[in-house]
């Protein structure tokens, strides 16, 4: 048992940590680090850095032109982009689509499919949820009607995240009304300019347009872009879930932000003692508490890692690391608010823009003039303990595993 | 980054495992606890083992073994709700080989490593609480050595063992000293504890002390962390038998026609516990991991993983109780004993609000494992 990286890992490390500080654009990263308004360009430009070196399917094995990394080689990798102030990858093409293409896609469809989403030049979404569905994935109507050499698509999907920018959408879809819900479903890949497609916007409570509504009237997709088998498609969408299993706790992430609460908390004279009194003491408190949590996260992330590693027994703890890794992505966006105290209630859009020069309310380390994102990133960080499967549905599986 | 047990190691899981299922059954713990609350016997038999010289050089007759053997150890002893202080030879065995001369480690510990000395470590004041820098008592050089005079509270088996590490000012300076229990000015006072061991309120006056050392804040550091490692460890294993026996209920008690592990409510209090349990298995690896790092890094190690641990270790033993209904609140079943055990282990080397201080007092720029 040790808790250091090995002499390689930590080279890898070293060498992934000064090709990002080489790569990564520093107006990105300076967006990133303050929570300001990623634009589609800024996404999409270090998706393709990513996709130009090889590694924004950094989770790819060789054969399909990845880099073919170990488990902890991925986790070293997103660790350093994360700490570097970049973008999280989009991960509907590299990571949700594309291993389904390569486990269950023909020859042709992976060489039509994979080049495009290895670069970054094609924009993936995903077309899981569906109004009523929530949790219950199962329950998909979107029907798929075989009509010669074609399906046929009705229907309507919901929560698709940067659906406006979208290429193509791999749906789940009904093919068949017939036995339990689970068996009448495929998994079809749609271009989303198709005629009768259509992609509204659902504002959120923060004011972003972030997901949309995907309708399909009468949508022709011509068969070859069935992935597998009919009436498949819960199986290959199953192991899609059960990909990137310790990806979903993003704890990388969540040592970035506690390092820029404690900046914010800093600079709002909410964490020293000594200077800010009895309320520092208490938000330090606070910080403190949420300072274990990451820790302990992290550990449990590095089990798994572990566990993967050695090629023994998978950890069960893939429940655990989504409900733990949302609910601290929302403590630590919950206290830079807070941090911020009235000075983060002031609603000026134009404030999450990079490089806004208007009044000063309160003024924000890194950079940034506004505490204008720390409320907003609050009310947006409620949707992590809903997506993904809610926490109550984590919990419904974890309890499986206990209880039986 | 590597969280595999070696082969050695699962070795010496299996044998204490074997051991305390075996040996160590509820009614035998009950009839110690009735008696007082330490059984001899019981000692002699983990010293067999080797797990009275886990710490204890090979040259002294020990394993001469580290941190990770002592986690498996303790787990299994919690696994078990054993209820002698296994950690006290640890930690005497840690400090005693790490800060006594030459002499002071031949003298006590091949007694520690076969289980014959039994030391404990008296540190707690009654005006101290968790403080370690806190202490009233004091030693003062005479021809021959040093005399010690202070009381200690809580002090584990403190009328049995046979010597203490007590903790004493030479002037205004901390240092750590070894007391034998029947030296001349030593009184102690025994009594049982709410977990159903024993400790004891020691007294000293004028007793003859032998110098340990007079970097008596590091040692003293030390010696706590080596416990709280243990304890944290200690605490996973009870409460993997906490959970297993919560669920194994749930899924025979009926109520309303059906097993109450059907409820939802129920459930997912149950998938809370799991979480509470997984990170503080979690972090007691990341203690055990850490107790050999300088001594900075490994204090701020141990508040992470004590207070993690506390936290963990009250809710996963209220809501068994809760969960059991009326038979957790009973003396019978042994729920309430994991619940007992439990909450005596927070109260120990500092409880969970010191250790949420200790974290905020040490925190630093960075985040994480590796900061």
């Amino acid at each position: 048992m040790d808790l250091a990286f090995t002499p390689e890992e930590q080279q890898f490390r070293d060498d992934i940590r000064s090709w990002v500080r080489a790569n990564l654009p520093a107006d990105i990263a300076h967006k990133v680090h303050n929570a300001l308004h990623l634009s589609r360009d800024d996404m999409q430009r270090w998706a393709r850095i990513l996709g130009k070196q090889g590694w924004l399917g950094h989770g790819w094995p060789k054969a399909f032109g990845g880099p073919g990394w170990s488990a902890v080689q991925k986790h070293l990798f997103e660790e350093e982009c994360a700490l570097a102030g970049a973008p999280r990858v989009v991960p509907f093409g590299p990571v949700m689509v594309a291993p389904v293409i390569m486990a269950f896609g023909n020859t042709e469809q992976q060489q039509r499919f994979l080049p495009g989403i290895a670069s970054g030049d094609v924009w993936w979404s995903q077309g899981y949820s569906e109004p009523g569905s929530g949790s219950d994935l199962a329950s998909v109507k979107t029907r798929a009607q075989r009509v010669g050499d074609h399906y046929v698509v009705n229907g309507q999907k919901t929560w698709t995240t940067l659906g406006q920018y979208g290429d193509w959408i791999f749906c789940l879809v009904r093919t068949s009304t017939e036995g339990k819900p689970q068996t009448g479903i495929s998994f079809l890949l749609i271009d989303m300019q198709s005629p009768g497609v259509t992609v509204r916007p659902i504002i959120l409570l923060d004011g972003a347009h972030e997901v949309n509504e995907v309708f399909f009237d009468n949508v022709r997709v011509p068969a070859e872009n069935l992935i597998g088998e009919e009436n498949k498609g819960w199986t290959y969408a199953k192991h899609l879930l059960s990909h990137e299993r310790t990806n979903i706790a993003d704890v990388n992430r969540a040592k970035r932000e506690l390092e820029r609460l404690k900046r914010i908390a800093k600079h709002e004279g909410v964490y020293d003692p000594r200077t800010g009194g009895s309320a520092a003491m208490r938000f330090r408190d606070e910080i403190a508490k949420l300072e274990v949590d990451v820790v302990a996260l992290e550990m449990m992330v590095l089990r798994v890692l572990s566990a993967e590693k050695s090629g023994k027994n998978p950890l069960d703890i893939a429940g655990l690391l989504k409900i733990r890794g949302s609910e601290i992505q929302q403590r630590y966006s919950e206290l830079m608010m807070l941090a911020a105290g009235p000075f983060a209630l002031p609603l000026i859009r134009e404030a999450m823009e990079a490089g806004w020069q208007g009044d000063q309310i309160g003024g924000f380390p890194g950079g940034a003039t506004h505490c204008a994102p720390l409320a907003s990133t609050y009310f947006n960080m409620r949707k992590t303990t809903i997506y993904g499967g809610s926490n109550e549905v984590q919990r419904n599986i974890v309890s499986q595993v206990v209880l039986g | 980054m590597d969280f595999n047990f070696t082969e050695e190691q699962e070795q010496l899981r299996d044998a204490v495992r074997r051991w305390a299922s075996k040996a160590y059954t509820f009614e035998r713990r009950r009839a110690t606890e009735r008696s007082g609350g330490f059984d001899r016997g019981a000692w002699s038999e983990m010293a067999a083992l080797g797990l009275c010289g886990l710490y204890v050089p090979e040259a002294h007759s020990g394993m001469g073994m580290g941190p990770v053997e002592g986690m498996v150890v303790m787990q299994e002893l919690g696994r078990g709700m054993v209820l002698e202080p296994l950690g006290q030879s640890l930690i005497s065995g840690a400090v005693i080989a790490g800060y006594g001369d030459a002499a002071t480690q031949a003298q006590w510990l091949p007694g520690i490593a076969a289980g014959e000395a039994i030391v404990s470590l008296a540190y707690q004041e009654r005006a101290a609480r968790y403080r370690l820098e806190q202490c009233e008592a004091r030693a003062t050089q005479v021809p021959g050595g040093y005399v010690l005079s202070g009381s200690k509270s809580v002090v584990p088996i403190g009328d049995i063992a046979d010597a203490f590490v007590v903790s004493a000012k030479v002037n205004s300076q901390l240092a750590l000293f070894l007391v034998e229990r029947l030296s001349s000015g030593v009184t102690t006072r025994g009594y049982g504890t709410q977990d159903g061991s024993r400790a004891a309120e020691v007294h000293f006056k004028n007793a003859p002390a032998l110098l340990l050392t007079m970097q008596g804040r590091e040692a003293l550091e030390h010696a706590v962390d080596v416990g709280i490692a243990a304890a944290c460890a200690e605490g996973v294993g009870v409460m993997e038998q906490t959970l297993d026996a919560t669920a194994q209920y749930m899924n025979t008690r009926q109520q309303f026609g059906v097993a109450i592990a059907s409820f939802q409510a129920l459930r997912h209090r149950v998938a809370d516990m799991k979480m509470q349990l997984e990170l503080a298995r979690s972090m007691g690896f990341y203690a055990s991991l850490k107790l050999n790092a300088p001594a900075p890094e490994r204090r701020a190690a141990m508040a992470r993983a004590k207070y993690q641990l506390g936290v963990s270790m009250r809710f996963v033993g209220q809501q068994a109780v809760q969960l059991h209904g009326g038979i957790g609140v009973t003396d019978d079943y042994i729920v309430s004993h994991y619940f007992k055990k439990l909450t005596q282990l927070e109260m120990t080397y500092g409880d969970t609000l010191h250790h949420l201080g200790e974290v905020a007092e040490r925190m630093q720029d960075t985040a994480g494992v590796f900061a």
